[in-house]
């Protein structure tokens, strides 16, 4: 951090610059305080649960509609589909791979203004479950789905 | 430097689907650069924000298992002529955003 705040330094001028820098640096640490970083650094699905929405209880729904390959030939771009709209009040959507070092991949949380829908793309180590995991109502709803991999995608 | 953002959005009889394209590595800090045996340095958007006409809509968390390069669509209660912006911040505090109006 030194150095590189020494860089911004020596390449900007003045002391307006300085203080644009350190309004850069601010942000970031209120930001990281935001970011769950106990749930995505939980190491099995249920902790990652218990972080991310306060239960692990989840039940299994057939409206929520995961769209998912059954064998992904590169694990490092798996097309993940949750499409969870027919369900009413959709608070958020946590998509994980369930046997990755830590399984919590995304979360997406929805407004007022938005549809309980979400494409996206995962990596994903080995052959394991995709997991849809839907707050809707104050309820936990899931959708599950094997994908086979066969190139890995985490340091593989 | 601001991460750059490729974006489309059409509304539909009042729901618009949006896609985004990230320029980004998403590097999740477990990677280890084999010549040297240290890890790669964590690089990855952590936070990614969604809104129409300036009021949120979608507020997401990421980690560093989604893909290189990202990708993401959303649905959104919107009309045509509406301005969606997406705004995006990484571990190491570099952003983005780009704002479309929908067709």
């Amino acid at each position: 951090m030194k150095r590189r705040s020494f860089l911004k330094g020596t390449l900007a001028t003045g002391a307006a610059a300085v203080a644009v820098n350190a309004g850069l640096l601010t942000p970031n640490v209120v930001l990281a305080a935001d970011w769950n970083s106990k749930a995505f650094k939980a190491k099995t699905t249920d902790d990652a649960l218990n972080s991310a929405f306060g239960s692990a209880s989840v039940a299994d729904s057939g409206d929520i509609k995961l769209k998912a390959p059954a064998i992904a030939e590169n694990g490092a771009v798996t097309p993940v589909t949750v499409d969870a709209s027919g369900i009413d009040g959709v608070e958020s959507i946590a998509i994980m791979a369930s046997k990755n070092t830590h399984p919590l991949v995304c979360e997406y949380n929805f407004g007022a203004g938005a549809l309980g829908y979400v494409s996206t793309r995962i990596k994903m180590g080995k052959t394991m479950n995709v997991v849809a995991v839907v707050k809707a109502g104050g309820k936990l709803l899931k959708a599950e789905q094997e994908v086979k991999v066969t190139i890995g995608g985490c340091g593989g | 430097m601001s991460i750059k953002i490729r974006m489309r959005g059409k509304s539909k009889g009042g729901v618009a689907q949006v896609k985004a394209l990230i320029k980004h590595p998403m590097e999740s800090g477990a990677r280890m650069n084999k010549k040297t045996g240290k890890p790669y340095p964590a690089k990855f958007i952590d936070m990614v924000q969604v809104s129409v006409n300036g009021t949120a809509a979608v507020d997401a968390q990421w980690s560093g298992a989604v893909s290189a390069n990202p990708y993401m669509a959303v649905k959104l209660n919107a009309n045509s002529g509406d301005e969606v912006t997406v705004s995006i911040t990484d571990n190491t505090g570099a952003k983005g955003t780009k704002s479309i109006k929908l067709k």
